[in-house]
């Protein structure tokens, strides 16, 4: 009998050895199943980068477009009210599709900005109470004295006109990346519509046309800003002297309120009757088994959110309602700013899925300005190691082609590259022009640099200051921009002399920064300042925060 | 002494055990075996599997608990089977093609019957009757199909029906027709149209193809699922889909589930018949015993009833039903012209063109 027990113990303790195996593979699944994902574009579950969280209780987890920042009061009174806990993560809309298309997504819910981007990505059939929360149109904010001044202020506008002044050099405008940001997509995408011919939808034979590949051309010369979210234009907006961009009706009504708050000039908003696209801001449940409990928090915010006195909050946003509608005691909102409740927003048809891809490849590799790029990079003796390795793999991303490719990151051949490798000097100077192996080379290039010395990143700044300089005549055919890569506190004594160089050379070059290490936040805050650039978090992620800044470029 | 106590732990931990199967096994003989119902659902059904009422009845009578991944009808015969009961698509032709797909004929039913209309606004409504495209008899809105189909052919813009604040051609706007069956069956009524009202042969397809081209060349980016394209029609408002081709029943269910929203719109939304349209029938396909199961269960005289009064779905193709316990005006008491599906071959050739 005792022996019979004591086999009862040992049959346990195998079962308890047994159960601790399959937890240890299951929890080395999920690890590799989170580093898996990080390669296919989203942020992974381990180090998912939460912008904004809100009350406590059962988590549910969103991933959200940007332009929903502005409805983060309404989120934190739910969560107030029902004892649960939110949180969002904002992500471009195309991050979102390719994030749904490999069908594992590591979030609850996902709310994009248009449901174009949920049918094209749910090839998996994941999503479940897909609903939209609000209605905006995609449009152009145009200072009001320009607009009078090219005759842009009128209820007839169309794209021919808007080009045509692009074209004589007259107006130029900030729009999000097309292969980054729904709002630049879509825009992109009825421009092109436009371009085919009015009322007409975009065939993939029009792309090769001569003539239109020309006046598409023209016209993203005349973005002078480019960013990887619309809610950011907005802010870039509010920091410079910029005459337009093209967003969302409801971040120009935004824009405006902060703009005449600063008692400066606001802006109109104009439809170009051939080219409207709306976004209509779906909601969607990520199904899968044994998530009753979540589906149930899902519903309950959705409920909340389309309930009548939340669409009345969310249309006090500059948002139209679920169903398009502004509410009578409400067009007040629109109206300040001039714009036609009555206006009956007439989308282009979009193109079919297999053409709208092509066509964002495209604006990737050959439609969009080309970029103008120096990449200043930290070689300095705290990169040594992990620093080193962490950095060459993020540049990986960018440089090999069959990478960036993957991202829609990949640039034209027109681009032009410079990389400035740097420790207490400068250590190494090079350019790549073109899109292809010359990037190749250049990463192999980088790759035999070693770290070691000091940090000093003005000494080159001012250097890349001095190659921006020397192509000053050509920039304007270019999208410009410096990359800064830095883990430590860099000198200072020729902060101010670089400081003062840039103010001098009047050129708009956004300094995107990257901190990573023991960077020093508060000298990359003041660049990005400097240059109403943005500086992005390399330390939970060095790889998506690379991505992330090509991204605005 | 010590090998006695541990002797006694043992035994009861196999008391313990034996008791609790004991128990369980009592508690469980009085219901029918639990299981999950688990299949691909077309969109527009959604509401009656989510349907917490029918829900509860049907775990309580048939011990199932209803559960779907929503795909599109046409899409959902290629997907996966491995760990699902059923198939629930709008058509006995998306039926059709399972069985060419996988040559087997698993158990099935029609379940639901609903027809396809076109939904609109008031406006555009107004601008079709006076063009003679759209009329109306005792207060049910009918379209001729033959004279819509003239003026897609025709490349008719919405400026020159007298609506220049519409964008682009006067289309209806449907879903994927390769890969879901509302947009499959307009395309098709719209070809049977189009051969002078007869169901699309063989031999028609070399007169009709180069037409159904002409007219489908100007769709773009196209929904793949019903409720989706339904969805859309209501909130992007009417310039975004000034005609869609989608389920009778889904505007009756959302007039039952969401009133109040209903309430504040239904003035400027209207339902019209083609003439002549096409039954959707919802074929429902069993692939294993729980799914045999389930066909009984959505078969019951109860669920039927449910499906009609809170989903809009008919049961049965022939007879009339009781159509005033609907919000909703201009809903026909009765379908009486009706075209058949051309076969699913001639259809298939036809779509593999036209997309």
């Amino acid at each position: 009998m005792s022996a019979k027990v004591l086999k009862k113990g040992e049959m346990m303790r195998r079962s308890v050895s047994i159960f601790l195996a399959i937890l240890l593979i299951l929890g080395g699944l999920i690890l590799v199943g989170c580093d898996l994902f990080g390669d296919n574009g989203g942020d992974s579950g381990s180090h998912r980068k939460v912008n904004f969280t809100t009350g406590s209780g059962p988590l549910l987890s969103i991933v959200s477009g940007s332009e929903n920042k502005e409805l983060e009061p309404i989120l934190s009174k739910y969560t107030a009210k029902n004892k649960v806990k939110i949180e969002v993560t904002y992500l471009g809309s195309l991050d979102i599709m390719n994030m749904l298309r490999t069908g594992s997504v590591p979030y609850d819910a996902l709310w994009p900005a248009s449901s174009m981007w949920l049918t094209m990505g749910d090839k998996k059939r994941i999503l479940k109470h897909t609903s939209s929360i609000s209605n905006t149109p995609i449009v152009f904010g145009i200072t009001e004295s320009k607009a009078r001044e090219l005759n842009l202020n009128r209820d007839d506008v169309k794209l021919r006109d808007i080009i045509d002044v692009i074209e004589r050099g007259k107006l130029s405008f900030a729009m999000t990346s097309a292969t980054q940001s729904n709002s630049g997509a879509s825009s992109y995408l009825a421009f092109l519509t436009a371009l085919a011919g009015e009322g007409e939808v975009l065939q993939d034979a029009d792309l090769d046309d001569p003539q239109l590949v020309e006046e598409i051309k023209t016209l993203l010369a005349g973005v002078n800003r480019s960013s990887g979210s619309s809610n950011w234009l907005v802010d870039l907006f509010l920091e410079g002297n910029y005459d337009a961009m093209v967003n969302y009706e409801a971040l120009v009504i935004s824009a405006n309120e902060k703009l005449r708050a600063a008692g400066r000039e606001t802006l109109v908003a104009i439809y170009p009757k051939d080219a409207i696209s709306l976004a209509d801001s779906p909601l969607a449940f990520v199904s899968g088994s044994g998530r009753e409990d979540k589906e149930k928090l899902f519903l309950d915010l959705q409920n909340y959110l389309l309930e009548e006195s939340t669409q009345r909050e969310i249309v006090a946003t500059g948002r139209r309602d679920a169903y398009g509608r502004i509410y009578a005691d409400q067009k007040e909102v629109f109206t300040r700013w001039g714009i036609d409740t009555e206006r009956i927003l007439a989308p282009i048809t979009m193109p079919r899925a297999e053409t709208v891809e092509r066509a964002l490849n495209l604006y990737q590799t050959s439609f969009k300005k080309p970029g103008y790029t120096v990449y200043v990079l930290d070689y300095s003796g705290s990169m040594i190691g992990a620093g080193r390795t962490q950095m060459l793999n993020g540049l990986a991303e960018l440089l090999l082609e069959n990478r960036a490719r993957q991202h829609l990151l990949q640039g034209t051949p027109k681009d032009r590259s410079y990389f400035i490798s740097f420790n207490s000097g400068i250590i190494d100077t090079f350019a790549a022009m073109g899109n292809s192996s010359e990037l190749e080379n250049a990463y192999n290039r980088l790759r035999k640099i070693d770290a070691g010395g000091g940090t000093d990143m003005y000494i080159a700044l001012s250097a890349a200051l001095d190659i921006f300089e020397k192509d000053r005549n050509e920039l304007s055919k270019y999208q410009p921009a410096i990359v800064v890569l830095t883990d430590g506190v860099s000198a200072t004594s020729w902060k101010q002399e670089f400081f003062d160089a840039y103010e001098a050379t009047g050129l708009d070059i956004p300094i995107f920064s990257i901190t990573y290490g023991s960077a020093d936040a508060s000298q990359l805050e003041d660049l990005a300042q400097l240059s109403r650039a943005r500086v992005f978090d390399g330390r939970k992620d060095l790889t998506a925060a690379f991505k992330s800044v090509k991204g605005y470029n | 002494m010590k090998s006695k106590h541990i002797k006694w732990i043992g035994f009861a931990v196999l008391l313990i055990t034996v008791a609790a199967i004991i128990v369980v096994n009592i508690i469980m003989s009085g219901r029918p075996d639990q299981a999950m119902l688990k299949g691909y659902l077309g969109g527009e059904k959604i509401g009656i599997f989510e349907d917490e009422e029918i829900g509860n009845y049907i775990k309580k009578t048939y011990g199932l608990t209803l559960n779907y991944q929503k795909a599109g009808s046409y899409d959902m015969m290629s997907l996966d089977h491995s760990k699902v009961n059923y198939l629930f698509p709008a058509s006995q032709s998306a039926f059709e093609y399972y069985k060419t797909l996988h040559g087997k004929t698993p158990k099935n039913d029609i379940i639901y019957n609903t027809p396809l209309v076109i939904y609109s606004r008031t406006k555009i409504v107004e601008a079709l009757q006076k063009e003679g495209i759209v009329f109306e008899r005792n207060g049910v809105f009918y379209l001729y199909m033959d004279k819509l189909a003239d003026l897609m052919l025709e490349g008719k813009t919405w400026a020159d029906v007298g609506l220049p604040e519409l964008y682009g051609s006067v289309l209806v706007d449907t879903t994927d027709p390769a890969s879901s069956n509302s947009g499959n069956m307009f395309a098709a009524l719209l070809a049977n149209t189009i051969n002078g009202g007869n169901p699309v042969n063989q031999s028609d397809l070399a007169t009709v193809v180069p037409k159904m081209q002409t007219i489908y060349s100007k769709y773009g980016f196209m929904e793949t699922s019903s409720a989706d394209m339904f969805n859309q029609f209501l909130k992007k408002g009417p310039g975004a889909n000034p005609l869609v081709a989608a389920y009778e029943n889904q505007l009756l269910e959302f007039a039952v589930n969401e009133p109040k929203i209903w309430e504040a719109i239904k003035d400027d939304i209207v339902i019209i018949y083609p003439i002549p349209t096409m039954w959707s029938s919802h074929v429902y396909i069993a692939l294993d015993e729980v799914g045999e199961r389930g066909m009984r269960a959505l078969a019951d005289p109860k669920v039927q009833e449910l499906s009609w009064l809170k989903h809009g779905f008919r049961a049965g193709a022939k007879s009339a039903q009781e159509t005033g316990r609907f919000n909703v005006a201009g809903v026909a008491p009765e379908i009486s012209a009706v075209t058949q599906m051309p076969t699913e071959t001639v259809l298939n050739q036809l779509i593999a063109r036209i997309r």
